[in-house]
């Protein structure tokens, strides 16, 4: 029951209190850049979570059983960095497979989910935070995922209803994309030291 | 450095080496796998089309590049011509890969610049001083005497992918074994002096000006500017004069001894050869022989 309560706890914390994108400000570039259409912004939410999964787990594996092991925590980066680079490439072939109007629809951004800091960002909040269970990882992890799914879709659901708003001239385009992501920031912010 | 610390340093390093090694090499098989089992199935004749283009990504199709012209032709096959740095050649190897018969592709494309004015035969009012692109020149009305010439700050200089255009004293100069036919250049120009053309013949015969004064104006502006006296009219129906300019039907031009002789009749030396071989520009008679030859 205990081992349950700090999962859920870690995984609302992850969601809703540390979001990345609001609180950590990671993976701002396909939060601003793939958040024009719903359908498109769920996709890369998805996209996102299955390799910041995938990459969360590998590399807690390889931190704890290699790495720690063995004194090379210098080279955590490098292998982070491979480890989500080639989950990225699995994505890429398979979305590209299973679903060619997205992959043509996300472009470049695609294979830029391999940059986004965000991923990069939790592997190593997983090791700063000192998760010593696997399982909490991969629920962090997953967590995170889902939580840069829900910062993106809110975003592109505000984003879908402000090109039929009245937005001011000079505040057109980029200016209120990021009025409106700094407004969401605010919001988020109220969670706050609810946990941890 | 000793050898006990290079020693040292090998046996810090290798672990780390090894890790690598290893992590790289597990992901490699596991990718392979993968992409083996997810793979696409890509329109061979895609392919096939894609190595048949040039490769130079100009754009000049109207596509992002050489791969996304490939996709839209193999889909529309009616999207045929649009590679003018391939020319018909290109047009020909597409049309075969896509089983097609290709009549009459046309001649390739190459620009002319309408206007033979170098910086000592136009006239100016002053000495500009600012920012040196055509574009920002020509939003000033006094910036030369003549308000259709050649500026000569080389916009389409900057646009030609190909070193292919050269600004040669104050004109815009295409260096015709360099040219692709892309379009940039044309598309470049503030004036509109570049026109693509199609060169049915190696050197093609072009009025280099596009002035719409009157005769006397021109004349009063630019030494080899066209007065629109029509004299090259009376010689071949292939010349015509609108707006104060002679115009030359590049689509029925046959080089023949009608258009020669409009060639050596031109008072100002406006109509000239252009092309890999061209002959140069004809000097501008003397304003004496130029009103013998129009008595």
């Amino acid at each position: 029951m205990d081992t349950l309560n700090i999962l859920l706890m870690g995984f609302i914390s992850i969601v809703l209190i540390n979001n990345l994108v609001f609180t950590k400000f990671l993976g701002i570039c396909p939060y601003l850049g793939v958040s024009g259409r719903i359908d498109m912004a769920f996709g890369m939410g998805m996209a996102v979570t299955f390799v910041v999964t995938l990459s969360g787990t590998l590399t807690w594996l390889i931190d704890h059983l290699i790495l720690m092991g063995t004194p090379l925590e210098v080279t955590r980066y490098v292998c982070f960095i491979m480890v989500i680079a080639g989950a990225v490439q699995l994505v890429e072939m398979y979305v590209r497979k299973f679903f060619p109007s997205l992959y043509e629809s996300f472009g470049i951004f695609l294979p830029l989910i391999t940059t986004n800091c965000a991923i990069l960002g939790l592997c190593l909040f997983i090791n700063l935070w000192e998760v010593d269970n696997l399982l909490e990882a991969v629920v962090l992890s997953f967590g995170s995922g889902i939580g840069f799914t829900m910062a993106i879709c809110i975003m592109a659901g505000i984003r879908e209803n402000l090109n039929l708003a009245d937005v001011p001239e000079c505040l057109k385009g980029a200016p209120i994309t990021l009025i409106t992501a700094g407004l969401l920031t605010l919001a988020f912010m109220g969670f706050a030291g609810m946990i941890r | 450095m000793t050898l006990a610390d290079l020693y040292q340093l090998w046996n810090s390093a290798w672990p780390a080496g090894a890790t690598m090694l290893g992590l790289g090499s597990g992901f490699a098989v596991v990718l392979l796998i993968a992409s083996e089992k997810l793979k696409v199935q890509v329109d061979p004749k895609i392919e096939q089309i894609d190595g048949a283009l040039p490769q130079i990504d100009c754009g000049a199709c109207g596509f992002a590049g050489c791969t996304s012209y490939a996709k839209a032709v193999a889909e529309k096959p009616n999207l045929i011509g649009k590679c003018a740095p391939g020319g018909p050649e290109t047009a020909g190897k597409i049309a075969e890969i896509l089983n097609l018969q290709v009549s009459d592709s046309g001649a390739a494309q190459r620009p002319i610049v309408h206007c033979r004015a170098h910086a000592e035969d136009k006239t100016y009012y002053g000495q500009y001083q600012g920012i040196l692109t055509c574009t920002a020149a020509n939003a000033l009305p006094t910036i030369q005497a003549c308000k259709f010439g050649c500026i000569g700050y080389g916009d389409c200089v900057s646009a030609c992918k190909f070193d292919a255009l050269h600004n040669i004293d104050g004109l815009a100069t295409v260096d015709y074994d360099k040219c692709t036919g892309c379009t940039a250049c044309s598309k470049a120009c503030p004036r509109n002096l570049i026109e693509m053309v199609p060169f049915r013949h190696e050197n093609m015969m072009t009025v280099a000006c596009s002035n719409r004064e009157t005769g006397k104006a021109t004349r009063s502006m630019c030494k080899v500017g066209c007065i629109a006296c029509g004299l090259c009219v009376k010689q071949t129906d292939l010349f015509s004069v609108q707006d104060n300019s002679a115009r030359l039907d590049y689509e029925k031009y046959q080089p023949n001894e009608q258009a020669e002789t409009a060639f050596n009749k031109c008072p100002t030396g406006v109509i000239i050869y252009r092309g890999p071989s061209a002959p140069p520009p004809r000097q501008p008679k003397q304003k004496s022989a130029a009103k013998t030859a129009s008595a």
